[in-house]
This record gives C-alpha cells, sequence and structure tokens, in this order.
C-alpha cells in the first residue's frame, strides 16, 4: 500500500513537473531566421555558438528572465542549467567577447515587440501571440 | 670681483634663461606627467568601475547590455594589455580562526593572458582593481593597461620642453645681444670718450641716435663736451688778453719806473741847476773885483816896471806881474765856468718856433767838427748822416736844441779821437785798422721825432752811466771839460722840449746818445 502510495504520490509529482514545464515556441524576426530549426541548432543559437544566420543577418538572442515560468523552463530544456549557471555563462561569453549576450525580458509581450523590432532577432516564449514575427518550427513542431 | 655692464647683463639674461630653463626642462614637465599619470589612472579606475557595475547588473538583474558595452569599451581601447574578472571566496579556517580568501581568475580576455590576481602597478602597467558583490559571486575586475602611450607622451612633453628651451635659449641669446648693443656698447663708448675727454681731447663725441635714457645721456655728454670745449676756448682767450694786460702793465710798469727815474732825474738836476745858479750868481761878483784888480794891478805894475828900480826891485815886480797874469788866467776860466753855469740856469729860456730838424743837424754837425779842427788841426774823422726826407719842421728852440747837438759831437769827437790814441799807443791789429766814424741820424715817427747820435769811440763803462748826466760830471783830464755839457743838453731837451735824452753804450765799441722830440 505505502509502495502504492509512494509511486503515486511519486507519478502526480512528476506529473506535476511536467505540468510546470510550459510549451515554448520559438518566434523571430522576419528578416535571417530560417522558418524551420533543428533543436540542436536552437540550441546552438541560444547559447550563442552561431553568431550569424545563413543571410549573414546577425543572431540577437531575446529570453525570458529565468525567474519567470518560461525563463525557468527555457533553463531546463535548452540549456540545462541553472539560474546562476546561465548568468555565469553569458558573462564569461560577454566577458572574453566570444558573443553577444542574450536580451532579457520579464513578459512575452516585451520579448515579442524586441523580437519584431530587431533584425535576426529569435526569442523564446510559452505562448507566442500574433504579430509581425515568425513563429519558427523546430524539428517540424511549433512548440517543444 | 668687479664686472662690467656687459657681465651682468649677460649674467641676468643666463640667470633668467636657467629660470625658464629649470621650469621648462624640470618642473613643467614632471608636472604634466604627474597629472597625466593622475588622469589615465583616474580613467582606468573609471573603466573599471563601469565593468564591475556592469557585472553586478548582470548578475543581479540578468541585464547584460551593461557589461555588454563597457567590456566592449574597454576591449577597443589599445592601451589595454588585460581586464580579468577575479572571483573571490571566502572560507573559515578553524585552525587560525580566521577568513581564507581565494583569488581565482574567473574569465580574462584576451584569453591567452593570464594575470596574477597579486599583480600591481608598475613603470609599464597601471593595474587597476573594481570590486563587485552579488549574492551570486562576489570579487574584483581587474584592469590592465599598458603606460606606452604615458611614456610616449612623457617623451613628446620633454621633446617639446626641450624644443621651447632652446627657443627661450635662442631668445636669451638675441635679448642679451640686443641689450648689449642698447646699453652695454653705448655705455663703454661713453666710458671711452670720457676718458679721452677726461685725457685732453675736446672734440670726443658719441653716437646718441638712441631715444631712451641712455641716448639722452649721450647728448648730455655731447653737450658738456662741447660746452667744456668753449669754456676752454674762452679760458685760453681770458689767458690771452690776461697776458696782454699783463704784459701792458709790465710795459708800464717800466715806462713808470723810467718815468719815475727820470723824475727823480730831473728833480735832483732842477735842484742841482738852482743851486748852482746860486752859487754862480754869488761868486761872478767877487769873482769880477778879483779879475777887475787883477788887471788893473797888472797895469799899476807895468807902470811902476818903468820907474828906475833895483834889479831886486824889478825882479819882484816881474815876479808880481806873472802871478797876475796866473790871477787873471784862472779868474777868466773861473768867469767862464760861472757863465756856463748861469746859462745852465736859464736853459729853457728860448723860443719856441718851426725848425728843420735835419738842417739844424747837418749845420751843427759842420760847426763841431770845423771848431774841434781849429783848435786840433790833425784831427780827422768820418762824418756819415742818415737823414730822414719825411720829417717834417718840429717846433723847437733852435738854438739851445744846437748847444745840446754840439754837445754831444764834441763828446763823440772827444772820444773817437781818446781810441784812436789809445790804440795808436797800443800797437794794435785793430789801430790799423780803425777808423774813426761819428754817424748822425734821424727818424720821423708817429707823434715823435728821433735824432740819434753815435760814435765807435771808447764807449762809456757801465759803472758810470747813472752819473753821466749829473752836473760838474767829466771823465775828461782837468781844464778839458766842465761837466756841465750832458747836464745843460739833458735840461734842454727834458725840461725845455719836454723831450727824452737816453744813452745806449758798450764799453769799447760804441756810444750812442737818442734825443726824442715830441712831434
Amino acid at each position: 500500500m505505502l509502495a502504492v502510495i509512494t509511486s503515486l504520490i511519486l507519478f502526480f509529482a512528476g506529473f506535476h513537473g511536467f505540468a510546470q514545464d510550459q510549451n515554448l515556441s520559438v518566434i523571430s524576426n522576419t528578416k535571417g531566421v530560417p522558418d524551420d530549426m533543428k533543436m540542436e541548432d536552437l540550441r546552438s543559437v541560444l547559447k550563442g555558438e552561431k553568431q550569424r544566420w545563413g543571410d549573414g543577418t546577425k543572431v540577437v538572442v531575446a529570453l525570458m528572465k529565468t525567474n519567470t515560468p518560461a525563463g525557468s523552463s527555457t533553463l531546463k530544456k535548452i540549456y540545462g542549467m541553472t539560474s546562476d549557471e546561465l548568468n555565469k555563462y553569458w558573462l564569461a561569453l560577454v566577458f572574453q567577447g566570444k558573443a553577444k549576450a542574450p536580451a532579457f525580458f520579464n513578459s512575452a509581450a516585451e520579448l515579442q515587440v524586441f523580437v519584431e523590432q530587431t533584425p535576426g532577432a529569435i526569442g523564446i516564449v510559452d505562448s507566442p501571440g500574433s504579430g509581425n514575427h515568425k513563429k519558427i518550427t523546430i524539428d517540424g513542431k511549433k512548440t517543444f | 670681483m668687479r664686472f662690467g655692464v656687459k657681465s651682468k647683463i649677460w649674467i641676468t639674461i643666463i640667470g633668467i634663461v636657467m629660470i625658464f630653463a629649470f621650469f621648462l626642462l624640470i618642473f613643467f614637465p614632471m608636472q604634466q606627467e604627474k597629472y597625466l599619470l593622475k588622469n589615465y589612472e583616474k580613467e582606468v579606475q573609471t573603466l573599471a568601475n563601469t565593468v564591475a557595475l556592469g557585472v553586478k547588473i548582470a548578475l543581479t538583474e540578468q541585464n547584460f547590455e551593461g557589461v555588454q558595452t563597457a567590456i566592449d569599451f574597454v576591449n577597443k581601447d589599445k592601451r589595454l594589455t588585460f581586464v580579468a574578472m577575479i572571483q573571490t571566496d571566502s572560507s573559515f579556517n578553524e585552525q587560525t580562526k580566521k577568513a581564507d580568501v581565494k583569488k581565482n581568475v574567473f574569465k580574462s580576455y584576451p584569453e591567452t593572458f593570464s594575470p596574477d590576481p597579486g599583480w600591481i602597478s608598475n613603470d609599464t602597467m597601471i593595474i587597476k582593481w573594481s570590486p563587485f558583490s552579488t549574492d551570486m559571486m562576489k570579487g574584483q575586475i581587474m584592469l590592465g593597461f599598458d603606460t606606452s602611450e604615458i611614456i610616449k607622451s612623457k617623451k613628446e612633453i620633454r621633446q617639446t620642453s626641450l624644443l621651447v628651451c632652446g627657443l627661450i635659449l635662442l631668445l636669451g641669446f638675441l635679448v642679451g645681444l640686443w641689450l648689449a648693443r642698447q646699453i652695454s656698447v653705448p655705455v663703454l663708448a661713453l666710458r671711452d670718450a670720457a676718458l679721452e675727454v677726461g685725457g685732453g681731447n675736446r672734440n670726443k663725441y658719441v653716437i646718441a641716435t638712441q631715444t631712451d635714457e641712455i641716448g639722452e645721456l649721450g647728448r648730455a655728454f655731447n653737450e658738456m663736451v662741447s660746452d667744456l670745449r668753449q669754456a676752454e676756448e674762452e679760458n685760453i682767450k681770458s689767458n690771452k688778453n690776461l697776458a696782454a694786460s699783463n704784459a701792458h702793465l709790465e710795459e708800464a710798469l717800466v715806462e713808470l719806473k723810467s718815468a719815475q727815474s727820470q723824475l727823480i732825474h730831473s728833480e735832483k738836476m732842477a735842484s742841482l741847476g738852482q743851486l748852482t745858479a746860486g752859487i754862480a750868481h754869488e761868486i761872478k761878483n767877487p769873482l769880477n773885483f778879483i779879475n777887475n784888480f787883477a788887471e788893473i794891478t797888472s797895469e799899476l805894475l807895468n807902470e811902476a816896471s818903468q820907474a828906475n828900480l833895483t834889479p831886486e826891485q824889478r825882479d819882484l815886480v816881474n815876479q808880481a806881474k806873472d802871478n797876475l797874469i796866473k790871477i787873471n788866467t784862472h779868474g777868466k776860466r773861473a768867469d767862464s765856468i760861472v757863465k756856463n753855469m748861469l746859462q745852465h740856469s736859464r736853459a729853457t729860456a728860448g723860443e719856441f718856433q718851426f725848425s728843420d730838424i735835419n738842417d739844424l743837424c747837418n749845420e751843427f754837425m759842420h760847426l763841431a767838427y770845423h771848431g774841434i779842427r781849429a783848435t786840433n788841426n790833425v784831427f780827422n774823422c768820418t762824418l756819415e748822416t742818415n737823414f730822414d726826407p719825411r720829417l717834417r719842421p718840429v717846433k723847437v728852440m733852435r738854438e739851445d736844441l744846437g748847444r745840446v747837438i754840439l754837445n754831444l759831437l764834441n763828446n763823440a769827437f772827444y772820444a773817437v779821437n781818446e781810441k784812436y790814441h789809445r790804440l795808436q799807443n797800443e800797437n794794435t791789429d785793430e789801430a790799423h785798422e780803425f777808423r774813426r766814424i761819428v754817424t748822425v741820424s734821424t727818424q720821423a715817427n708817429e707823434g715823435n721825432v728821433k735824432i740819434r747820435i753815435r760814435d765807435n769811440g771808447n764807449g762809456i763803462p757801465e759803472e758810470i752811466m747813472d752819473r753821466i748826466f749829473n752836473p760838474f760830471f767829466t771823465t775828461k783830464p782837468t781844464g778839458s771839460g766842465t761837466g756841465l755839457g750832458l747836464s745843460l743838453s739833458y735840461d734842454i731837451v727834458v725840461k725845455g722840449h719836454n723831450g727824452n735824452l737816453q744813452v745806449e753804450s758798450v764799453a769799447g765799441r760804441y756810444t750812442q746818445f737818442t734825443i726824442t722830440l715830441p712831434a
């Protein structure tokens, strides 16, 4: 019985955990960013490893702050780091001039406006609204 | 030590230039380097602070925009040697009971550069620290900037200072030359001119074209020299006038002494003349009695001698007659002397009339010569005349002046004859060559007439020269002269004609009497 209860708790806990990981969507500026990307390419872009798009447009990363649900999900799904680790990661890159640091936003709306106005910008949001941006499919899926 | 004006000018200029050189080469560069270094350190510190602030914002607010901008700015700076983020980790040490602080380089740029957290600034690099502290991470931003730019700037400052110092030196040299030309050269020229003027050159001037005080000094000096020369010329002129005045005074003094001497002599002669006249007058009456009774007695003896007398009586009568003859002879001689003395007393009694002096001299010269020839027929003498034809008739007492000429000529004839006989007796060579010469000359002058009677006789000895015009003074043997001739002549010329009678003689060679008469 105890085992059943424990299993249930763990199941629900795990479910709850999965329930906290929101589906994320990738939006981008209309310029430079391809319509579909593989997850590995997305990770590479978001980790600052890729600096320019195929047409030469400079890559600009826009992320939700890590204290937001979308930001937290992004940490887990893309970076696999804690918030501090992410900060240190980007600080190290910026400090050594290896990459341009991402822009962090408190709201999806702000992020969406930034992406729409910045050529080559790509951002991760939990619920992409309508606007002058592209919705990038990752491995053929609109969310991940 | 004595410094000249030029030395003082150069010492001043060099002193000023040295002060400028000190400030330009040492003080100002040091100050500039100090401020430059201070500003540089401040700038680096500001950059470090900015980066640290950016890091803090990035770590706390997840906003990397600031640190990105700061890092981009720092990385672009060419002076950057490195920028490093030092992470500080503290842990409590149980053994030491103190916190152990470990400093590790978190990241650095350039990546290949590995700075040591313990580094400090040195000559080639300035290192600045700026701490940051967040919940996630504590540490410091360490910025290293090289000082090559500072060294280059220092070098440029020193080069500029050296160049400016060189220009100052050149300017100082030019100013020194200019001052020397403007001050030293004129002052030295003035000194030399003053020495030359002091040495007696009163024509030494200086060139004074400057419009400043030096020029004014030069002009004042020139005016002084000019005034000095003028004063000297006036002094010389005054001295000449003074010398001329002195000469006139001396001449006047000589004339005064001569006049005084003549006056004394005149007074003396006048006194003697009066005395002589008085004596002559008193002697003349008894002398007349002597002469008259001698003649009468002689006649009586003549009558007595015709009577019958014994031979002894006749001898006595004859002796008495001889005595009477002698008495009569000497009585007449005494009478003659008395007459001369009386003539002496009335020497100025004649009348003035215009007379031709040349004719007068000629007449009395022949009268005197024939007079002496009458008493001495072997006498021979050459008469020379030199009468001035310009001579105008002069108002004189003709007879008296004639007596003067006659007296002087008689003396001249006597003198040449005496010399002739003396030479004959000595029988020298001069005796054969000697020729008796008496010269009479006249001369017309402005305001007077001169008559000169010169003989080449024995001359007058110096010791008796001042006595020859005294009455009764004679060098002739007794009976040959009364000693009244020159005395009488002197009275006639001086007192009678207001003239002058002078004698000039060299013993053994000549005698010349000069009669000066006012015309």
